[in-house]
Parts: C-alpha cells; structure tokens; sequence
C-alpha cells in the first residue's frame, strides 16, 4: 500500500484515544458501598460475556474510526500488475472497440470469448485515470454504435459496456476502426487511441483497416483468445428440395458441412430435426479442411400443407452457432385445378388453355390439372376442386353459374380470362355476384403484328401495363420495376363496366391507359380473378413474356389460399429483410425466435409500402403477422423467414500478422508488467462509515440492556 | 402477604420517610405514624378468637366498635372492650435486623431508620392496647433484646433501643430467629425486619438455602404468628444509576467489589431484584409466614395500615 499524503499518518496515533479513554474512565468510576452485592455480582455474571464482548467491539469500532480518519486523508492506494496496455495510464481520448461479432461467443475455458473481452474492457475502463475521454463502439456489421460521442462519464461507458452483448453478426472491423477514428477526431487530447478487444479472426478484415492513412489514431489489439488454436466444423449451408419419391409431402434436406482443423472429423454425427425433434440422425467423415455432404429425405406430415421448420445439426464444439442450421419451408395444399376451355383449338399452341395450364404444371409441381369443355362441366365436376378456370367461355350454364356461387362462397378460387367468344351480356346478368366488375365491350389497342384492318395499316402501338404496385402480395416477388410484364403487348382487350367502390374488390393490373387489367373479388369466403384479356396469344403476348408464370402461380396460390411451395426467404445475419404491407394491413408484427415481437406501423412503411427490418441479430426463424384495421391478426407466412450465420464467422483463420493495425504491443515477452493505481480511500471510507454505523448500534444496544 | 410499593404522599396527612425524619422524636414519629395508618379505622393488631372471657379493658383507638362491652359503658359511663384469654397471652417481638448492610441510604432514610419507624409505630400501637411488645435487635448474633412487658414506661424504653440503633456488624438472622426461639415460650407474633441480603447462598440457581427459611418454621410450628418485612432500599431494587462505579460491599469483612457501567446492569438488576424478592415470598409462604416486600420510600404509615387490614382481612375470612 502506497500513501499520497504519508505525513498525515501522524494522525494514526490518534487510534490510541478509544484506550487511553477507556482506562481514564476506569480510573474515574466512583466508589460506592452497595449492600445488594450478591444481586449485583448475579446480575453481572449473567451479562457479562455479552457486555464484555460488546466492550471489546466498541473499543474495536471506535479505535477502526480514529484510525480510518487518518488513512483516508493519506489517500492510501495500491500499486496492481495488469497484462492490459500500459498506454492506458496516459490521459487520453479513446474508443474500445468491443467485437461482439458471432466467433466471439465460443467458449473459451468457462466463459466465451466475448464475456473475457467485456470483462478485460471493464478492467481498462477502470484502470484509465480520471481525465481520459472515452466512447464505446461495437465492431459487428450493422451495429448501432454504444456511445459515440466522446465522453469523460466513466460510469456512462461501463453501463453501456454491461448492457453490450454478443450478436450473431459478422464482423466489419473496417467500419468500426473508420467510425473510431471519426470520433477521435475532434478529441482535444493529443493521444488518440483505440482499444479494440477481438479474437483477431481474419474474416471482417477483408476492408482493411479502415483507417485513415494519414493521422490515424494508434490502435491497440487486446487478443482475448490468447491465439489457441480453434477447430471448428460447421454447417455451411442445408437446401430444402421437394421429394416426390418418398411421398406426399417428401422433402429432402441437403446439408454442406465443412471442416475447419488440421485433424478432420471422423463419425461426425449429423441430424435433421424438424420443428425442433429430431427426425433422422447420420454420420459424416470430413477430411482435415474439406467439406462434405449430408442428405436427408424425409417426409412432412400432413396432406393440408403447413410451414415447418427444418434445422441441420451436427455435434457441438465450442462455437455453437454453425453447428446448426435452419431453413423454413411451407407446404403447398394439395392444389386441382379444373380448366373449361371455352375455345378448343385442333392446332394446340393456338388452344386456349395452352399457356396457362403450362405454367401452372411448372410453377406448381404438384398441381392436378384437368381440362375440359364447357359441355363437360356440370355443377359435379366442381367436386374436389380447389381453382375453376373459365378461359373465353362464351357463355356460363344458369346451373354452372348457381355451382359457382356456391364453390366460391365456399372458399374455392375462379380465375376468369376474357375473348372473342365471350358474350358479355349473358355473363353480366349470371355471373354478376361473381364478376369484380361487369364485362364491357371489348376494345382494340392495335392490330396484331402482321394482321391489317382492311386497306388502313394499323399502326398504333399496342397496350402495356401500367408500372405495377408491387405492395400487392401478388405481385411482392416479381421485380421493382416489373420486368417481365410490363414488356408484354395488349393488343385486344375488354373493357370493364364501373363498379361501386368495394372493400372486397381491388385492381392488381392495370393498362397504360388506365383500363382494369387484372380484378380481383373476395366472395364468402373464396375468389375471384377477371383477366380482361386473352390467356393465349390472340389478343396479347403476354403467355410469352417471362411474367405470365410467376403471375398465373401467385393468382392459382392466392385464389387458392396457398401461398408459397418452397423455402422461405432465409437471411445471414445481420442483413435487412423488407416487408410489404398489403392492401389494408395497418399493422406488421415480426415474432422473433427469442419470443420478442418488433411491430411496425403503416405509417412508418416508405412509398412503395414496404418496411425495412433489419434487427437480425437471433439465428431462428422469424415470423410476420399482419394486424387489419379491425384488429384481426393473420399469419403472413410469406414474409417469414430465417436467419442463418454468416459462414465466414466459422473460418478460424486468424489475421496475417503483416495486416495488424496495432502499432503497440499489448505486453512485451520478458518486459516488466505495467502496474495500474487503486485507490483504496473509497473502500476505507465505506469502512469506517460502517463501524461507525456499528458503534452507534452497540451504544444503542447498552442503553437498552 | 403483600407487596409494598411508592406510596407516599398518596393519602393526605401521610408523611413519607423523609418528612418523618425531620420529626424530632421517634416517640413523635410513632404516633404519626400510628394516626396516620388509624385515619378513619379501628383496628387491634391482636384480633381476639378466643371465646372465654377474661377481663375488660378500656377501649383503646384500634379496637374493633363491635367489642365495646356496651352494658359495662352503661355501667361505668366509660368505654370498655371484652378481652379473652388468647389475647392476653399475646406477646409481640419486634425483630429488627442491624447489620452494616440496614445502614445503606443514598437519598432517603436507610433501611435501619424505617425498621425503626415501623418498628416504633407497631410498638406504641401495642403497647396502646396495653399489650406487651419487645425488641430483638441483630446483627451476626442477637445484638440487644428487650423482653416485652406490659409495665409503664416499656414503650418508651423500646423507643430509646430503637433510637440508639446503628447499622453495624454482618447478618445473622438465622442466628438470631433461633436465639428468639429459645426466648419465647408464649404464643407470640413475631415482627421480623430485614433486607434479607446475604441470607441465602450466592450460587447459581439461586435456590434459597441456609439456616433462615428453617428457623421461620420452626417459630411457626411452635405457633407464633410471624411476619417479616422485607426492607429494601429503592437503588436496590432499580439500580438507577448513570455512571461508571466501583461497587464495594458494606459489611465487615466484604470483600466483594464490582467495577461496572451501572446502565448497562440495570435491566438484568431490575430481573435478579424481583427473583430475589419472589424467591423469598415462596419460602415464606411455604412456612405460612406473611411476606411484606417495603421499600423504603414508602409511607411508613400506608405500610402499616395495609398490613393491619390484611391482617384484619386474615381473621373474617
């Protein structure tokens, strides 16, 4: 123990006061003849052992608080060794830089590598002396800075430290060392430094330094994994395919597995679990560095389709995060389509229900298809349907009509194109429950490439689609700008009678000219598509524009009420997913897999009506619902999706010693420890309050006995 | 048996020990004593039982109304009292401890001073009645004894004896009880006065032991009446005491000393106090001996009144 003050230690002798009082006052007592003697010698045989303890206490408490007074005006402190920078001792500016990226939450011993690089940054913290501005940053990608502005508030910094915890992100040193010098550098102090405690893994630092090159601040590198070696295995990627070979609802799982270690990894034991139960179970022999493969099949549950989550694990090693990974898949309900050809051609392209059964055979694997003519269909037929397709029927039967109320109302989707055949009078008056709007005449945009109207060249450009509204869920997977659909030419169309407004009834395509293209109806409680166009070639080229797949999948999925067949959309961590709200969604909710749920407003949604969520900072899956204007809440499996690892945190490689931005050596080999002062006036003046908080109760207690 | 508390100045016309103190005279001092306790009440210290008659004696304040012999009154125009044959033969010994420890006084009277009040007050009301009291007075042995008569002037000589009493010497009672016993060879009621200190072993349990309960038995068995006076000074019961003090004991040959905060003793004094007091009324109660705890800065005059009721009290019930 070291003293500031050392001449004030005379004031030690004043600990002898609490003796020399005690035995004046023994000298003082007054001499008395008392003849109850026996009942005094009783009584103090039976206090005795109390009163003397209680005697030496008070003598003890009273010397400790004359002592204390003294040693704490000496300003006592303690010289300790620390294996942290001695340059912290300096008065300074500096920015810790806490890398919270995924690889810093292996183990290491009993605690991970993030908690002893916390625990060393809480150290440093408290070792800086008293005029050191500091502010506190984190080096994952994406990360909000802790505290960036420079702060002398020590006590700020460390509660900023406390509440710091790992992510799963990747690291970004560039970011992080270019934002610390940023800060440094409107510091008045003349030593500039950051303090940046990592594990010195060489993925994060493919940017550089980020660092100025001319007056960049000194950085000082604190190696919390001490440089041990780390043999890591991880899973690398797991793909989610259909496999109709193994049954309804067959998938297999295909799982990329890599080796990070000079030994390799024999009998690695490998399992698929579905929804959080292990399912099947297998065993990889990776070479020392290599990659290898798993494949699992496997057969989901259930005929009625439904979201799962598929996870690949291997056994663990200290970095648990890539020892698992996960995909989310949903299962489309088994899906019959039923397909009135309301014009049957011999020349099969030239056919009506050519194009669109095509694409729904391909962008529907699993879809029956059936096709008949309209004499074919009677009100049975609808039986086991799940989607009705009138293509250019001229005219629905009373009985069809009447079925089709029914199917629809009942939850089954109708798709409705338009053509010459169509008489739109008869449809008006028997399909005008079903109709989004009703049937007008039809109207010609241009002549058809190669086809002239009679002696005039028709020349006109054809119709195209206005820019579309992506913010409806139909058309949320096609491209911004609509590629694939805008491109395509509308040379014949009809043109579609007013309709009141209906909450129930939206527009999904429209014309350049503003004309209804695509209508959509919700009837009881299915719907109801209108294409105010031809499904094959005659009066368009859309069958033959990218775009007419995706949009007759996504129509038969909506009207159908599936929404998806494949894996959701899965994300590395830290990386931004963007939400769309639909038509009257005023609400989205994201669930997140630690049970938290992120809300966001309509307002808040940019033009286009999309959110952006970027707080992927939890490996698991994700899940959105949609809160309406009247409260209910509805899943939107679409929008789910998963957050995987950045694999780049699984590599152990370590920074090349030639790229380190430290100019400092943290600790010499064979150089002297620098020692760091502890005061300890603060702990002696707690002391002393203490025994005087003793003394006045053991007063208290002899005035009572 | 009772407990005799602070009662002075509780009745007017009562003088608390130290204003009786200032009374020139102990011969004062008892009638004051005497008058104050007759205030307003009539009442023999010997209630008769007997039923065979023996002589009148003329009415004396104290006699019970109901005793007047009224057809002698029609006779003789003078108030006179039937005696029976036990209270003739009553005796009254009034024994008073005077060891050094009777002489402990901080701010009142000692415990020697009030024995002597009582003492002098109980004497003249006896020899009032024309009964015969005497004086045992002791200390480690019986230090004077005055047998008691019935001739002129016995009142005043008890009053002298009670006068030149000084605390002195260590405590005996047994010794002395047993010296009385050997002395009474009448039915007698036997007053005993004492702080009762040092009459039982100082040892753990604090059962009483030693010659004292035995020799209160013994008197009983013989068929006194007795009663004993438990005298304590206020300080030896409370301990109100401040300071730090280096306690000595009184008695020659105490060498017991105790250096000690007061304060931090007076609770568990204030607990050894009562057990002591407690443990002596059981022994006296065992030897049916009526146990009278007084302290000394009680009116002599409300102790005397309470133990002539009680003794009143005794006989109708």
């Amino acid at each position: 123990m070291h003293f500031l003050a050392p001449s004030l230690l005379f004031g030690l002798l004043a600990a002898f006061l609490p003796w020399l009082v005690h035995l004046i006052g023994k000298r003082r007592a007054q001499p008395m003849r008392f003849a109850a003697m026996q009942l005094l010698l009783r009584s103090e045989r039976r206090i005795s052992a109390r009163r003397r303890l209680r005697e030496i206490l008070l003598l003890v408490a009273r010397t400790g608080v004359a002592a204390a007074l003294p040693l704490i005006f000496a300003r006592p402190f303690a010289e300790r060794t620390t294996d942290l920078p001695v340059a912290s001792l300096d008065a300074q500016s500096a920015v810790i830089v806490l890398d919270d990226s995924a690889s810093m939450s292996r183990t290491a011993g009993l605690s991970t590598l993030f908690e002893r690089a916390r625990d060393r940054a809480r150290v440093l913290l408290r070792q800086f002396p008293s005029d050191v501005d500091l502010a506190l940053l984190v080096a994952s990608s994406g990360s909000s800075p802790r505290i960036s502005e420079l702060s002398p508030e020590r006590a700020r910094v460390l509660e900023a430290l406390e509440s710091t915890f790992c992510s799963a992100r990747p690291a970004d040193y560039a970011s992080a060392l270019r934002g610390a010098s940023l800060i440094l550098a409107g510091s008045t102090h003349a030593k500039r430094r950051i303090y940046l405690f990592t594990d010195l893994q060489a993925a994060g630092w493919e940017a550089g330094t980020g660092l100025p090159a001319e007056g960049a601040p000194e950085v000082i590198i604190d190696d919390v994994s001490r440089a041990a070696p780390w043999e890591n295995r991880a899973v690398l990627e797991v793909s989610v395919v259909p496999a109709p070979e193994v049954g309804t609802g067959g998938i297999a799982v295909d799982a990329e597995l890599a080796d990070f270690s000079a030994a390799g990894a024999r009998a690695l034991g490998a399992a698929l679990k579905v929804d959080g139960i292990s399912v099947a179970k297998g065993f990889v022999d990776l070479a020392p560095g290599g990659r290898g493969h798993k494949r699992f099949l496997h057969r989901l549950g259930g005929e009625g389709g439904g979201a799962h989550d598929v996870e690949v694990e291997i056994d663990g090693d200290a970095f648990r995060l890539d020892d698992r990974r996960l995909a989310h898949v949903e299962l489309a309900r088994t899906m019959s389509v039923l397909i009135v050809n309301g014009d049957p051609r011999t020349t099969r392209n030239e056919d009506e229900p050519f194009f669109f059964a095509a694409a729904l055979r391909n962008g529907l694997p699993g879809a029956a298809v059936t096709t008949k003519l309209p004499d074919d269909v009677s009100p049975e037929s609808l039986n086991g349907t799940t989607l009705v397709a009138l293509l250019n029927l001229a005219q629905p039967s009373q009985a069809l009509a009447a079925a089709l109320a029914r199917f629809v109302s009942a939850g089954g989707g109708l798709f409705i194109s338009v053509g010459d055949r169509v008489d739109a009078t008869i449809w008006n008056e028997r399909m005008a429950k079903l109709l989004p709007q009703p049937l007008g005449l039809p109207r010609t945009a241009s002549a058809l490439p190669g086809q002239h109207a009679g002696e005039i060249v028709d020349d006109r450009p054809a119709e195209r689609l206005a820019p579309i509204d992506r913010s409806h869920p139909l058309l949320a997977s096609f491209p911004e700008h609509g590629e694939g659909l805008v491109s395509a030419r509308f040379f014949k169309y009809m043109l579609l009678d007013p309709a009141p407004e209906s909450p129930n009834r939206s527009v999904i395509l429209r014309y350049e000219s503003g004309a209804p293209a695509l209508v959509e109806k919700q009837v009881g409680k299915g719907r109801v598509m209108l294409l105010s166009t031809t499904v094959d070639r005659e009066w368009t080229d859309l069958p033959i524009h990218t775009g007419f797949l995706p949009l007759v999948r996504e129509a038969a999925r909506r009207l159908v009420g599936v929404t998806s067949d494949e894996e959701t959309a899965s994300l590395r961590a830290g990386e931004a997913r963007s939400l769309v709200f639909s038509g009257d969604d005023q609400r989205l909710e994201v669930s997140r897999p630690d049970g938290s749920v992120w809300v966001a407003r309509r307002d808040q949604a940019s033009a286009a009506g999309s959110v952006l969520y970027s707080e992927t900072d939890r490996l698991g899956t994700y899940h959105v619902r949609a809160v309406g204007p009247d409260g209910t809440v509805a899943a939107r499996p679409e929008l789910d999706f998963v957050v995987n690892l950045d694999t780049r945190e699984s590599n152990p490689a370590r920074l090349d010693p030639a790229q380190r931005p430290d100019r400092i050596a943290v600790a010499s080999p064979g150089a002297k420890p620098p020692k760091h002062r502890v005061e300890l006036w603060h702990s002696l003046a707690a002391v002393m309050i203490g025994l005087l908080l003793c003394e006045s109760v053991l007063t208290l207690r002899r005035r009572r006995v | 048996m009772s407990e005799g508390g602070k009662a002075s100045g509780e009745r007017p016309g009562l003088l608390d020990p130290m204003e009786l103190a200032r009374l020139a005279s102990l011969d004062l001092r008892a009638r004051t004593i005497v008058e104050g306790a007759f205030s307003g009440m009539h009442r023999n210290l010997h209630p008769g039982t007997s039923v065979e008659f023996t002589e009148h004696r003329e009415y004396a304040p104290g006699d019970e109304i109901r005793r007047i012999d009224w057809k002698a009154v029609g006779r003789a125009d003078r108030y006179y009292v039937k005696r029976f044959e036990d209270e003739t033969e009553m005796h009254t010994f009034l024994v008073l401890d005077a060891s050094a420890s009777m002489g402990y006084r901080r701010k009142g009277v000692s415990k020697l001073d009030y024995a002597g009040y009582l003492a002098s007050a109980l004497a003249y009301l006896v020899g009032q009645q024309g009964d015969a009291a005497g004086v045992l007075l002791f200390d480690e042995k019986a230090r004077s004894f005055l047998p008691p008569s019935t001739r002129p002037g016995q009142i005043r000589e008890v009053f002298r004896l009670l006068e030149a009493a000084q605390p002195a010497g260590r405590t005996d009672a047994a010794l002395a009880l047993g010296h009385l016993g050997e002395l009474v060879d009448k039915r007698s009621l036997i007053i005993v006065m004492t702080d009762l200190l040092d009459s039982e072993p100082d040892e753990p349990g604090n059962e009483v032991h030693g010659a004292l309960p035995g020799r209160l038995r013994q008197l009983r068995a013989r068929g006194h009446d007795v009663a004993l006076f438990h005298l304590l000074d206020p300080d030896e019961v409370e301990l109100p005491f401040d300071d730090l003090i280096f306690f000595e004991g009184m008695e020659p040959g105490d060498t017991r000393t105790l250096l000690a905060q007061a304060p931090d003793l007076a609770q568990a004094f204030k607990r050894e106090s009562q057990a002591f007091r407690d443990r002596w009324r059981t022994v006296c109660l065992e030897a049916s001996v009526e146990y009278r705890f007084t302290r000394t800065d009680a009116a002599p005059a409300e102790v005397l009144r309470a133990f002539l009721a009680d003794r009143q009290r005794a006989v109708r019930l």
